[in-house]
């Protein structure tokens, strides 16, 4: 199976002699749903953020869908997802989602389709597409976020907690809607998120971070558990159990 | 239309018209009754009369101050928009020069316009150069500020899209920086009246500002005060371009 991420030996910080991520080696699979999980301050962001290229490791490697993360990055194939939905608020939810057309279209290694219209009925804001972002709600905005990250049909999308700022009906509603879009697009997702709950019922793997610096501290497969097309009720034992689990590593890591 | 919007759009142009409406009777009657002379105080209805009848030596007035304050707001204006542009591109510039900038700004305009005259000569240079001056300061300021008022995620999203500084600039930092741009355009709009009528009174035989120092000393007060009346025609005017521009371009 081809690695969506390939991390070895990294260590990663910000000013000279604070470390946040020390040591890590981690190997995602293509295709994987991971959530990380982990107490502030253990690297989750900056992880994502060193897998988009917005930031250079220390030391060590990383290799993202087999190539350097400039390279990734150059080629688009990287979506990222932020907890405010930065969403420009001179822009329509329409221009929003194409702002990926308006930038680097003639000069960047691959040029992206215009698919803004499949992506506003996907996401359900067909209605909104004229409006602005000031007058949709949380939700909404997460969505039309979403579609712009899904605009260039990224390989690889990375969501540093999305759905953070909502409800919990929402939030819920979003997770199934997440869970669809990722298995039909065979898309590797990472997720970082602060809800024990979201991760356990979203992701196929599970990752814990520790804190100060960030190393991991768990690790489960939970395709077991969840059968092929990565699926569960919040309510089952197993899941349950599960959940539990997580809480006492996460825990343990704080 | 239904009744309450009515009554809102009454109370939104019919008070204010109230408003002013009794403050110019005021002015026609309560004044000259009270015994305030006309060399002092004209009557609306005397300031109306001169129009009538030194309409053509108002309007030849106008136009060169006219000129002046909207050339200045231009000029100004645009110099504040690029120099911001290159101070927060430039860490160095801007630690270096912006200290100096804001030292300048402290020098009271109406102090440096004698120089300004002595430097451009009697025509209409140094007008526009004063005026553009009193612009400057303010749309700078605020230009730095706006320009630098995007969020640092804002900023993670355009670098994921491998945007150029150029489209840094152009999709996110100017849209981004405009409704501070036009908070200062709409105080430049009066400034740059200012500006002009200031350089005019300093040295100048045509103009708003030459007009009102000419009637003062001639006590022709009736022409002092439509000349003032023109001179906030001419901000007024600008103010509804900035606000008319403002709507088209910052909607939300």
């Amino acid at each position: 199976m081809a690695r969506a991420v390939e991390a070895q030996a990294l260590d990663v910080g910000y000013a000279a002699g604070s470390t946040v991520i020390a040591g890590l080696d981690l190997a995602i699979e293509a295709g994987t749903f991971l959530s990380i999980l982990g107490p502030s301050g253990c690297g989750k962001s900056t992880f994502l953020r060193v897998v988009a290229d917005l930031l250079e490791p220390l030391r060590g490697t990383i290799k993202v869908l087999g190539d350097d993360p400039h390279e990734v990055r150059q080629r688009r194939d990287v979506g990222f997802v932020f907890q405010d939905s930065t969403l420009l608020p001179w822009r329509t939810v329409r221009d929003n989602i194409r702002l990926p057309l308006a930038i680097g279209q003639s000069r960047l290694t691959r040029r992206i389709d215009d698919r803004t219209d499949e992506l506003l009925d996907m996401m359900g804001i067909a209605p909104f597409a004229l409006r602005y972002p000031h007058q949709l709600s949380g939700g909404q905005r997460q969505r039309v976020a979403i579609a712009r990250a899904l605009l260039g049909e990224p390989k690889l999308l990375l969501m540093d907690e999305p759905f953070g700022a909502l409800d919990e009906i929402t939030r819920d509603r979003l997770n199934d809607e997440l869970l669809n879009l990722w298995r039909r697009s065979g898309a590797t997702i990472l997720f970082v998120t602060h809800s024990i709950a979201e991760a356990v019922y979203l992701g196929s793997r599970i990752i814990v971070l520790t804190a100060n610096p960030g190393r991991i501290r768990k690790d489960v497969d939970l395709r077991p558990l969840k059968g092929d097309g990565n699926r569960c009720s919040r309510e089952d034992p197993k899941i349950v159990a599960m959940m539990a689990e997580m809480r006492s590593a996460l825990e343990a890591a704080s | 239309m239904s009744e309450p919007r009515l009554t809102a759009l009454l109370q939104a142009i019919l008070y204010p018209l109230f408003g002013a409406a009794s403050l110019i009777l005021a002015w026609q009657f309560l004044l000259p009754a009270l015994g305030v002379p006309a060399y002092i105080v004209p009557t609306p209805t005397a300031i109306l009369a001169i129009f009538a009848k030194s309409g053509a030596l108002l309007l030849s007035n106008l136009w060169p101050t006219a000129i002046e304050a909207l050339a200045g707001f231009v000029i100004g204006n645009l110099a504040a928009v690029i120099l911001a542009i290159v101070f927060v591109h430039s860490r160095f510039l801007q630690a270096a020069y912006f200290p100096v900038v804001l030292f300048f700004n402290t020098i009271p305009v109406l102090a440096l316009a004698p120089i300004i005259i002595l430097i451009f000569g009697l025509g209409m240079t140094p007008k526009i150069v004063i005026a553009a001056v009193i612009c400057f300061f303010p749309t700078l300021v605020n230009m730095i500020r706006g320009l630098g008022s995007a969020s640092a995620n804002e900023h993670e999203l355009f670098r994921v899209l491998s945007a150029t500084p150029w489209e840094v600039l152009w999709r996110l930092r100017f849209p981004r920086a405009l409704p501070m741009l036009f908070s200062s355009l709409r105080i430049a709009s009066a400034t740059a009246v200012i500006g002009a009528i200031v350089g005019e009174w300093i040295g100048s035989d045509k103009g708003l500002g030459a007009l009102i120092i000419q009637a003062t000393f001639n006590y022709q007060s009736d022409r002092l005060y439509a000349a003032i009346v023109l001179s906030s025609v001419l901000s007024i005017s600008l103010f509804v371009i900035v606000v008319a521009l403002e709507r088209r371009f910052v909607r939300y």
